[in-house]
């Protein structure tokens, strides 16, 4: 008897609210507009995540200077005459720059640097300018 | 050219199976009207639309709604603040179920905000007065109690888009925060360890999109630092 009205009640719920459950969730990235701060932040863990997965290669790449005289030939001819295994440098030590000054960045904001709204924007754009000038002198010492 | 061309989200439970953009033409004019306006104009063309909408001055914060990608209150925000090229968008605030056109379900905002107890608890007995604080003391709740919860800023926190159920989110971590500094709460060790697990506070990673669209002009992200420092002066 109890059940049977407990059935009929869901039965009337669901009834008057066919589209609980299933309803759209407005969520399209590209809709929404991103301040800088959070495009510094996510580009923070996207150079983290490159910074990652460069370092097997590079530890690789050490591994075998380190095997033998010839290994180390092998790799030190690699960075300094081919041309793809320079950008991948670059890119690695591009990363690495632009994520240790992103991450100072929220080192201070935890100590309460920079949490005013101008105050991030300007921090964010410190970011960008500090590690441009870094991804350059980079590039510099690559080539 | 004083004719405005918006795109709403549209999206009738009843009738749609998903939801789609709707165009309209709006004569505002010439007039910079706040974009309420222009939706209110709109429901006179097209009377199925569906939003909220109560105070119309930025009080009652029932009208937030994702502007040309920003949250905000569409009665307190010029057109001419969000308008791009005379185009405006109009969707919901993301990140939370879609009821109906511009109007969200936002019981999970709501229940971030209960979690934090968002009342003043002292165990101290009664006194015959108001429990008195110093002005100084009163200071520390400027730029805390005058949150509406619209949810503007919780709604543009991705950390919140995907832990609704774990992180308290911007809205709810500012009221924690404005009890935790409340003189006469005598609650600060339980509110805390409350709060003391991966999830609640430390899902915050300090982007700001709270504090940038905020339209109170408040900084949740100041507090949840405040709310950190005192977690970590809390620990053993």
């Amino acid at each position: 008897m109890l059940r049977g009205a407990r059935e009929s009640e869901s039965a009337v719920n669901s009834k008057k609210n066919p589209s609980q459950g299933k309803r759209p969730v407005n969520l399209d990235l590209t809709s929404l507009q991103f301040p800088l701060p959070s495009l510094v932040s996510i580009t923070h863990r996207i150079s983290g995540i490159i910074l990652f997965v460069g370092l097997i290669f590079l530890f690789w790449a050490f591994d075998v200077s380190l095997s033998s005289p010839a290994g180390f030939d092998a790799v030190k001819d690699a960075i300094t005459g081919n041309a793809l295994a320079k950008i991948v440098c670059w890119g690695l030590l591009s990363a690495l720059g632009y994520h240790l000054v992103a991450g100072i960045r929220h080192l201070l904001m935890d100590i309460g640097y920079g949490e005013s709204l101008e105050g991030g924007q300007r921090g964010s754009q410190l970011v960008i300018v500090i590690s441009a000038v870094l991804v350059i002198l980079s590039g510099v010492w690559v080539w | 050219m004083s004719t405005l061309q918006v795109s709403i989200y549209r999206y009738n439970p009843e009738t749609d199976d998903a939801p789609y953009m709707q165009e309209f033409q709006v004569d505002t004019q010439g007039r910079d009207l706040m974009v309420l306006n222009v939706i209110q104009m709109i429901k006179e063309q097209d009377s199925t639309l569906a939003y909220r909408r109560s105070c119309r001055e930025g009080v009652c914060g029932s009208d937030g709604v994702n502007m040309n990608g920003k949250n905000g209150l569409t009665c307190v925000t010029p057109i001419s603040e969000v308008t791009k090229g005379n185009k405006l968008v109009l969707r919901p605030l993301p990140g939370l179920p879609v009821v109906r056109d511009l109007v969200v379900d936002m019981s999970m905002f709501y229940k971030q905000y209960e979690r934090i107890q968002p009342y003043l608890q002292n165990d101290a007995s009664e006194p015959a007065i108001e429990r008195l604080q110093s002005p100084e003391d009163r200071d520390k709740l400027d730029g805390l109690y005058e949150c509406i919860l619209c949810a503007c800023c919780s709604t543009s926190c991705p950390s919140f888009w995907w832990n609704p159920d774990k992180f308290v989110g911007p809205a709810g971590l500012l009221q924690a925060y404005r009890f935790l500094a409340d003189s006469r709460d005598t609650a600060t060790k339980e509110r805390l360890s409350s709060l003391d697990d991966p999830f609640s506070v430390f899902r915050c990673r300090g982007i700001m999109n709270c504090v940038n669209v905020c339209p109170k002009g408040l900084n949740p992200t100041r507090a949840i630092g405040k709310i950190r420092e005192m977690l970590l002066s809390n620990a053993t």
